[in-house]
Formats: structure tokens, C-alpha cells, sequence
């Protein structure tokens, strides 16, 4: 019983600050008060037709679509070379996949900070995707790797048993077995790039601007109370976005 | 090297075939690699150069970073504050954990839910809100006026407001560590404990602590590595006095465009993290920590 009660107390610990946004965003106060004095949609407002917040939030859509393509364009493969062979070399591919994963982002985007500088993509969309791709990479990785583990090779084997070719097989029995496993980690790594804020921060520049990094400089500079509004959208579409991969997740449950 | 142990010992068509196999599986993983060596390896390697190039080779950097007191300072408040940070999610993290092992019915799907949506809500909106909640126009404030106890204390842009932040953000890594190894662990080892007469609270000391173990190690590491290098939190909830490791290679780039030094600090975060995992590799296998 103890432990049920500290239990509900540190569901409400992780849940209440997430809440206080909500009430915010439609608080007429000009500073960070709360209870809201009074409430309207007058922020709400503004975050829809100012430039200043839609242009990053546009940005963040953008990075986030373009990292996670080239997330899974290098992943898909890797995660079938991977768990399917047995190479020389292993634990060091291993070691390099999950680097980005280990080194701390703030070791990572000072590195890009220099790096993207000498290439010239410093304050690029390009630059920030191609950074966000890389630091995506072990997350799809693990998921889209869980998921092949998981995968029966006798269904390959019965397919191709019953003469379909290597092709025919990959595309009607692989495929469509491992969709909702792909799905997942394609998800994670669009979430995992538009929610980065430290190497969006450090290389984003002026003309690259994240809405995370938007929001940082937004607390930083001025406190903007628009800002309760992006909040109370982000929140919004976290919820929709767990329900998305509870979902996609208990499909996949059920074929594996 | 299990490979080359096989064809030694089946022969030559075994071989042919190992090295064809070996050949596709490098087509598959070579981009990849090739795209982290090319876009991360030689990013980090470059902080590396950097650190003991820029201005001029030597490594005073270092020696500066290791001798000047308020540089040692910052490495002793990141690693003091992060073992905080660590041992608080522990102790909030393990009850919502084992709850949501071992209850049945809505409660853990519902904690569950919980702890994903704070895991993906983004590190800024969660630091705004403790903005709003510490600040001395929110909640707090409020309750101590109403309570007629005066005027509340500075809470924010302090040690206290950065480690509850940073509580507060990485408590759901500490919570999915633990229901990972605590949902693996066979009820019927409780049921055993209680049909041999253990009270409810002896079978929880002498048989479910133990093996959630594994996954009080998993969780603690990922915090502390995690917080070793977090730096949005700390520079906006946290007192400029008490900066930690991230917060002074920010400063030091942005103020006083000191490149050469800012690697050689980012180099140690590097080192330290490494050393950490690397002692957990050698006692667990880092392939555990991400199960």
C-alpha cells in the first residue's frame, strides 16, 4: 500500500508541471503568473500569425521530416546487416552506431558547432537535419533492431518454400510483418530531431532556427508568454503522438 | 571470430560462402558507417584536434581546467549534483516502477501513459513549466501568500530550482530502466517467499530488491551520464555561480569565443562519461543498458 500511494504521488510529480502549461497559454497575463488572472485566446492568436514563432516551428517540421528519411534510409539496412550476419568486427560497428547515443550532446553539437563551420552549413536547415540524423541513428537503430530480432525466419522460409523468389517475399511477407516495428522507429527518430534542443541551439544560427531554440531564446531574452502556447500544442501533440505508438506497438505485439 | 572457427573447421565452401555472406552484410552496414564516421567521428575527433591546437599546440588547456579553482569547482558541482539528480530519481522513480510491475488493471497502463508523455515532452516545455510553477508570480509564491507566511523565498535561478528540473526531466529514463528489468522478474518467486512464511515486506527485501537490481544499476547510469552533460536546464532554471560542465562550454564559446578551451573541457565531459560507461561495460555489458 505504501508503495501504491508513493506511486500516485510521483505520477502526479511527472504530471502536474506538464499540465501548468495548458491553463497558461490562454492566461492574459503578460509575464509567467499563475493562477491566470483572466483567460482569453489572444496568444493563441499572435502564435498564428507571427512569423517570429511559425517560421521555426516550420523549421523544426522540416529537420524533423529530413532527419528522420535519412535516419531510415542508413538504419533499415544497417538493422538487416546487422542482427541477420555474422561479421568481423561486430561489437565495433556496435560501438559506432550507438556513439552518438553515448557522447553528450553537448560534446556533439559542440563538435557540429566547429564541423559545419569549416564545411559551410553553419545556421543551415541542412546542417541541423544532417546533425539530427546522426544523433538519431541509435535510436531507430534499437528499435528497428528489437523488431528484427523478433521477426521468424520461417515465414521467409515457408514463402520461399512455396516458390516465391527472394523479391516476392521480401516485399509481401517481410515488409508488411515488420511495418508497424518501422513505423515506431520512424517515429522516434522524427521525435527524437524535432525535440532536440542543445546542438539545435549551438548551430542553428540566425537563419536556422528550431522551435526548441526559439523557445530558449524566447526565456531567455524576453519571456514571451506565447510561448505557453507552443507548450500547450507540443503537449498536445505528445498525447496524440503516445497514443499513435501504444497503438502501432500492441499491432505489433499481436503479429510477432 | 565465431565465423572464422566454423570454416576452419567445415572447409573451403563454407568459406566461400562466409565471405559472400560477410560481403552483403558490409553492403548493408557500410553506409551507415561510413555516413557516422564521415558526419560524427570526424566531428568529435576535430574537438579533440582543436583541444589542444587552438591557439597553439600545448596542453595548458588542460592543466588550466585541472589547477584553476574555479574550474575544478564546476567539475565538482556537475559530478556532486548529478549524483543528487541520480539518487532523487531513484528514490521517486522505484515505488511508480514496481507499482506498475506488479499491479494488474488500469493503474500501471495508466502510469505507464504517464511516463511516456513526460518522456517525450521536450526539454523546454518542461523547463518553461518549472519557470512558471518556482517563479515569484506562480503557484508557490501564491500558496505562501495565502498561508499568510510572507513573502516565498527565491526559488528560482538556483542549485535547488536546476535539480528539480533536472529530477523532474530525467525521471522517466530512471522509471523505463526499472520496469524493463522489474517486469521480467517471475511472480512466483513472491509466491514461493510468502508459502515459506516471509511477511510481505521480507519477501520484498530478500527477493524482489535483489533482482530489480540489474535495472537500479541500468537507471542510475543513464541518469548520471545524462546529467553530466545537460545543459538547457541548468543554464535557465540554475544560478550562473553554480554552473555546471555544459554551462561553461556554452559560456565559453558564446562570451569569449575561447574554441581551444571549450573543446578541452567538452574532451573531459567525454572522458568522464566514457569511463563511466566503460566500467559498467566491464562488469555488465553496455548491450544490457539498452535491452
Amino acid at each position: 500500500m505504501p508503495a501504491l500511494v508513493l506511486a500516485v504521488l510521483g505520477a502526479l510529480f511527472l504530471l502536474a508541471p506538464i499540465l501548468v502549461v495548458v491553463p497558461m497559454s490562454f492566461s492574459t497575463a503578460i509575464s509567467f503568473a499563475f493562477p491566470p488572472p483572466g483567460y482569453w485566446l489572444g496568444y493563441y492568436a499572435k502564435y498564428f500569425t507571427s512569423e517570429e514563432w511559425l517560421e521555426p516551428t516550420l523549421n523544426s517540421f522540416v529537420i524533423a521530416l529530413g532527419a528522420m528519411v535519412l535516419t531510415m534510409l542508413l538504419v533499415v539496412p544497417a538493422a538487416f546487416g546487422y542482427v541477420r550476419y555474422r561479421f568481423r568486427g561486430k561489437p565495433l560497428v556496435n560501438l559506432l552506431i550507438m556513439a552518438p547515443l553515448v557522447v553528450p550532446h553537448v560534446v556533439s553539437a559542440l563538435a557540429y558547432y566547429g564541423f559545419l563551420g569549416r564545411v559551410r552549413l553553419a545556421g543551415t536547415l541542412l546542417g541541423v537535419m544532417i546533425a539530427h540524423a546522426m544523433l538519431a541513428v541509435p535510436v531507430a537503430f534499437l528499435v528497428i533492431s528489437a523488431t528484427l530480432k523478433g521477426f521468424d525466419q520461417n515465414l521467409e522460409k515457408a514463402a520461399m518454400s512455396s516458390g516465391a523468389g527472394p523479391l516476392r517475399t521480401f516485399i509481401y511477407v517481410t515488409v508488411p510483418v515488420l511495418r508497424p516495428g518501422m513505423l515506431v522507429g520512424a517515429l522516434f527518430a522524427f521525435l527524437s530531431s524535432f525535440n532536440e534542443a542543445v546542438v539545435a541551439i549551438f548551430i542553428g544560427g540566425r537563419s536556422a532556427v528550431t522551435l526548441p531554440k526559439k523557445m530558449y531564446e524566447s526565456i531567455r531574452l524576453e519571456s514571451d508568454p506565447v510561448i505557453a502556447v507552443v507548450s500547450t500544442l507540443l503537449v498536445s501533440g505528445v498525447v496524440l503522438g503516445v497514443l499513435i505508438s501504444m497503438f502501432l506497438r500492441r499491432r505489433s505485439a499481436h503479429v510477432a | 571470430m565465431a565465423g572464422e572457427l566454423s570454416a576452419a573447421a567445415v572447409g573451403p565452401v563454407v568459406a566461400v560462402r562466409g565471405a559472400r555472406r560477410n560481403a552483403t552484410a558490409w553492403l548493408l552496414l557500410g553506409p551507415s558507417c561510413l555516413a557516422l564516421v564521415l558526419l560524427f567521428v570526424v566531428p568529435i575527433a576535430y574537438v579533440l584536434v582543436l583541444s589542444v591546437s587552438d591557439p597553439r599546440l600545448s596542453l595548458a588547456h588542460y592543466q588550466r581546467i585541472f589547477t584553476v579553482p574555479l574550474y575544478t569547482r564546476v567539475m565538482v558541482n556537475t559530478f556532486v549534483t548529478s549524483l543528487i539528480v541520480t539518487a532523487l530519481c531513484l528514490v521517486i522513480g522505484y515505488p511508480i516502477a514496481y507499482v506498475m510491475a506488479r499491479r494488474s488493471g488500469w493503474l500501471p497502463t495508466a502510469l505507464l501513459t504517464i511516463v511516456a508523455m513526460s518522456f517525450w515532452t521536450g526539454f523546454l516545455v518542461r523547463t518553461y513549466a518549472w519557470l512558471v510553477i518556482l517563479g515569484n508570480r506562480g503557484p508557490v509564491a501564491a500558496a505562501y501568500g495565502a498561508l499568510g507566511l510572507g513573502p516565498a523565498p527565491q526559488l528560482l535561478f538556483n542549485t535547488f530550482a536546476s535539480t528539480l528540473g533536472m529530477t523532474h526531466i530525467l525521471l522517466p529514463y530512471m522509471i523505463l530502466a526499472l520496469y524493463a528489468t522489474m517486469r521480467k522478474i517471475d511472480a512466483s518467486h513472491l509466491r514461493a517467499a510468502a508459502s515459506l512464511g516471509a511477511r510481505p515486506g521480507a519477501a520484498f527485501r530478500e527477493v524482489f530488491l535483489p533482482l530489480s537490481l540489474p535495472g537500479v544499476v541500468n537507471g542510475c547510469l543513464l541518469v548520471f551520464v545524462s546529467c553530466l552533460g545537460f545543459f538547457v536546464t541548468p543554464v535557465l532554471l540554475g544560478a550562473p555561480r553554480d554552473m555546471m560542465i555544459s554551462q561553461l562550454i556554452n559560456q565559453q564559446i558564446e562570451e569569449l569565443l575561447a574554441f581551444g578551451f571549450a573543446s578541452a573541457v567538452a574532451v573531459v565531459l567525454l572522458v568522464a562519461t566514457g569511463a563511466v560507461l566503460a566500467i559498467y561495460n566491464r562488469y555488465a555489458g553496455l548491450d544490457r543498458l539498452w535491452g
